[in-house]
């Protein structure tokens, strides 16, 4: 086990290693990425301007659950870049997966240690920037146990996240074309995540609750965190769910990303 | 696509003597018109890709629509734009997403990097109006199976906005054009970066999200203040998205209708231009120093 | 001896979906989808020893790489046993994994961006290769593929020659007990074909790696394998020496004469003329009605003669005849032949 962790660490130093050839270029790139993303909020930010607040969110409020979103998105799409299957898709096309599968390493630390998109760094800087400019604005009661959740909300989020990457990956064993739909869940996921979910008319809320359970690894938590009221009015418990959500997705995922692995039928060229 | 690919594609057979014959004007139009049939009728074969695409922009249509809503709450409304027109525009930019290309179109820059290049411009035909072809082709399909029928659930769900007479039509229509003709003219243009650089993906990202920040694509540009709104309006970016829109939501009419037109002819002109010497530039230089 | 590969009516059938056209075409395939069960590899068997070099071919779409896929593990077998150096490959990957080595032709197994160092490395942890064996390995296949010439480029920057040198090393670094070459000589020029087979055979026999070799280049077959397995439309048709196979199949001979003076009418008993140049002649035979000497014998006797020649049929033409005609088909084998 320590052998492999060392191998992914090796395989990860070396795509870090190839990324960082031209420093220059790489910093405007993630600079770039750090102001292109972060002129959505900006831009959001000059609109509810105009506005008293959007569903009784401040914009400070708002800053504090789209930072943490974005931050912990970000994130995930660095570590978990080998899912993306963007890139997944065309590696096993191209049969490179099938050279994975014929060396002998564990097949998931392969997959993980074969890309780490730093360029995502302007995600998190983007994501953190918000966040902190959200915590100056609001007004909350912090207590030790909302400062802890904090960190542990967004590691939920990281693995919430991941295991719609793991999941998007494992279906390109079986069909050949991009399902762009699954983006719904991961971008769509993100991007809605970091707005006040009550917003949302209640279709698209049970979808985001019970198909895929975004709504507890942003809503509840932040409503807590903040002290909002709830007009869902639901249960105080669904607040703290965010880490198991997480944790079950993901194993979840694995679940399933095993069995795709198992049942490989090798038909690229 | 390239020009070597488009023999190759399914079930489609391309007539090479249209290119093969000398330039003269009715042939190069023959060529043109024959790029984009065949781009198109490839576009219409991506079923599930654009099916799904399809999806996604609506979900997205959905998730802005709610989000204006939740902002407007009691106002009808704000800078002479009213919550429907402003949930029009919520359905419109995700409808013109997939004709426009929005968030990435990096095929040309392809073929420099995997010298498919060489053999494209070893062909008798014009490199520009080939690729227009090829996007024009690829705008119409995507129009045909995306845009109009996300735009139709769309409205399914909403109270929209639409044109009141005959003229707005034809004008929305024509600005539509326009708008490709620009979204073309500039996203060919980050393409040419390849020419220059083998990091040109990373330049035209970062273009793309200009593209994004001013075109208005995010929220409708009468809910920014008044200075960044201005700003937007004369970029190429306004021109291909908020500028459509404002003719469909009949917010120009007579003059400030007609500075809209123009603004779009203006910036139409003046990419094509900086595409051709942009090219010429490239081509010479591909040429002297080699691949 | 045990066979290091066994294989017992192994089977594997596809699924091929006929998708419905059109616009909703999609959508319906959701619901109905139709399909044909293609038989890629229909209920063969064969064993392979130890330190054997064994040749796998035939003709395109017969069921070449859906063998070696499921030899690899990379595939699950429809029906039929397998076992490979003792694993049963796609049950225990990991392990079964350690002990081989692949080559394949079309794409490289090495790390695209990372200079050979780089990747030698990686793979030396990869597979554990205690450093003394490492080093020996790695000098020595250095030497005899020439290595050091570009040693320090990433693998996109190398000519396929060079790639194919650099996974041929790479292949068999860690001492496996067993390698699977897939084309590995496609597209390569004649000097660089030379050196792979003399790469090869080296190995074959200084290391005595059972090395299972699959190609469409025959003179491959013939400079390096003693065994030939040929398999087509999933069955094979074939599995024995290739001498065998070749004076059994190999049919034409060619005789060349240049004739002494001009003879309208050379003929000869059981020999036809094929081509006529002036005063040479170039007759064909058939192995097995008549052999070259008593042509001879004929020539002599009845023509005057300043010179002669015998050739055999190239084995490609004798190959593509067994594909085309199918020749094998009228024949029992399917049986294999342990080496003696």
């Amino acid at each position: 086990m320590r052998r492999s962790l060392s191998l992914l660490f090796r395989l990860l130093r070396i795509q870090i290693r190839s990324q960082l050839q031209y420093p220059t270029s790489f910093i405007l790139e993630v600079i770039g990425n750090t102001v292109v993303m972060g002129s959505f909020f900006v831009v959001f930010a000059l609109t509810l301007s105009r506005f008293e607040n959007i569903g009784g969110w401040t914009l400070g409020e708002v800053a504090f659950i789209w930072g943490i979103t974005e931050f912990s998105f970000g994130m995930m799409d660095m570590v978990f870049s080998g899912f993306d299957y963007d890139a997944f898709g065309p590696m096993v096309r191209k049969g490179q997966f099938d050279q994975l599968l014929l060396r002998p390493v564990n097949i998931t630390l392969q997959v993980l240690g074969s890309r780490f998109v730093l360029r995502n760094l302007g995600k998190i800087m983007e994501g953190l920037i918000i966040f902190l400019y959200g915590l100056s604005q609001i007004e909350a009661h912090w207590t030790v146990f909302k400062v802890l959740y904090i960190p542990i909300l967004s590691i939920s989020q990281v693995l919430f996240f991941g295991s719609l990457f793991i999941i998007g990956a494992t279906t390109t064993f079986w069909t050949m074309e991009r399902l762009e739909i699954l983006n719904i869940f991961t971008y769509g996921g993100s991007e809605i995540m970091s707005y006040p979910m009550h917003i949302f008319p209640r279709a698209i809320r049970l979808v985001f609750t019970f198909l895929v359970p975004a709504i507890f690894l942003s809503y509840f938590p932040t409503v807590f965190i903040l002290g909002k009221t709830d007009p869902l009015n639901a249960p105080e418990f669904t607040a703290f769910l965010a880490p198991f959500v997480g944790i079950a997705m993901l194993l979840i995922a694995l679940r399933f990303w095993r069995f795709g692995v198992r049942n490989y039928q090798s038909t690229g060229s | 696509m390239t020009a070597g690919q488009l023999d190759q594609s399914n079930m489609i057979k391309f007539n090479f003597v249209h290119l093969i014959l000398s330039r003269h004007q009715k042939t190069l139009m023959n060529a043109f018109f024959a790029t984009i049939r065949i781009s198109f009728r490839r576009q219409l074969t991506y079923r599930a890709a654009n099916l799904s695409g399809l999806a996604t922009n609506l979900m997205f249509g959905f998730f802005r629509a709610s989000v204006l809503i939740a902002l407007y709450q009691e106002e009808t409304s704000i800078n002479g734009l009213s919550i429907q027109g402003a949930i029009t525009y919520a359905g419109l930019t995700q409808a013109l997403i997939g004709f426009l290309s929005f968030f990435h179109w990096y095929e040309m820059m392809h073929t420099v990097y995997d010298g498919q290049i060489g053999s494209d411009l070893l062909k008798p035909l014009n490199f520009f109006l080939y690729w227009l072809g090829v996007d024009t082709g690829r705008a119409l399909g995507s129009f045909l199976i995306r845009s109009l029928p996300l735009f139709l659930v769309f409205t399914c769900f909403y109270d929209i906005v639409l044109p009141q007479s005959l003229l707005q039509w034809g004008a929305f229509i024509l600005s539509m054009i326009l708008a490709h003709l620009i979204s073309f003219a500039w996203r060919f243009m980050v393409n040419l970066a390849a020419f220059w650089t083998p990091n040109a993906l990373g330049i035209g990202r970062f273009a793309f999200g200009l593209s994004w920040i001013f075109s208005g694509f995010f929220m409708p540009l009468a809910l920014f203040p008044e200075w960044l709104a201005e700003i937007c309006q004369v970029t190429p970016f306004g021109a291909t998205v908020y500028i459509p829109i404002q003719v469909f939501l009949g917010a120009g009419s007579g003059e400030s209708l007609l500075n809209y037109l123009l603004i779009q002819v203006f910036w139409v002109v003046t990419l094509v231009l900086l595409d051709h010497l942009i090219l010429a530039r490239g081509v010479r230089k591909l040429v002297i120093q080699g691949g | 001896m045990e066979p290091i590969i066994q294989v017992n009516q192994l089977a594997k059938s596809f699924k091929v979906y006929r998708d419905h056209k059109g616009y909703f075409g999609a959508l319906i395939n959701l619901f109905d989808r139709k399909y044909d069960l293609i038989k890629a590899v229909d209920k063969i068997s064969f064993k392979i020893y130890p330190g054997e070099l064994v040749g796998y071919i035939g003709p395109n779409g017969a069921g070449k790489s859906t063998t070696i896929k499921m030899l690899t593990g990379l595939l699950v077998p429809t029906a039929g046993e397998l076992t490979v150096n003792g694993y049963i490959p796609w049950k225990e990957r990991k392990d079964y994994v350690k002990d081989i080595g692949a080559v394949f032709g079309q794409r490289t197994t090495l790390w695209w961006d990372l200079p050979l160092t780089d990747s030698f490395d990686l793979l030396k942890r990869i597979y554990e290769i205690p450093d003394e064996t490492f080093s020996k390995n790695y000098n020595l296949f250095r030497e005899i593929l020439a290595l050091d010439e570009f040693m320090k480029i990433p693998v996109r920057g190398l000519s396929l020659g060079q790639r194919m040198r650099a996974d041929l090393c790479a292949a068999f670094l860690h001492n496996p007990s067993l390698v699977f070459l897939d084309e590995p000589t496609i597209g390569l020029d004649v000097v660089a074909k030379q050196r792979i087979r003399e790469f090869i055979t080296y190995i074959n026999q200084e290391k005595h790696t059972t090395i299972l070799l699959t190609t469409h280049d025959i003179s491959d077959i013939s400079k390096l394998c003693e065994r030939v397995l040929i398999i087509d439309h999933g069955k094979i048709l074939f599995n024995g020496k290739l001498d065998a196979l070749l004076s059994e199949f190999g049919g034409k001979r060619i005789l060349s004469v240049d004739f002494a003076e001009h003879y309208p009418e050379p003929l000869l008993d059981g020999a036809q003329i094929i081509q006529r140049n002036g005063n040479k002649v170039i007759y064909s035979f058939e192995r097995k009605t008549i052999s070259a000497s008593k042509l001879i014998n004929q020539l002599s006797s009845k023509y005057r003669i300043s010179d002669l020649e015998v050739r055999d049929q190239p084995i490609e033409d004798t190959i593509r005849r067994i594909y085309e005609e199918r020749l094998l088909y009228n024949h029992s084998y399917g049986k294999e032949n342990p080496p003696s």
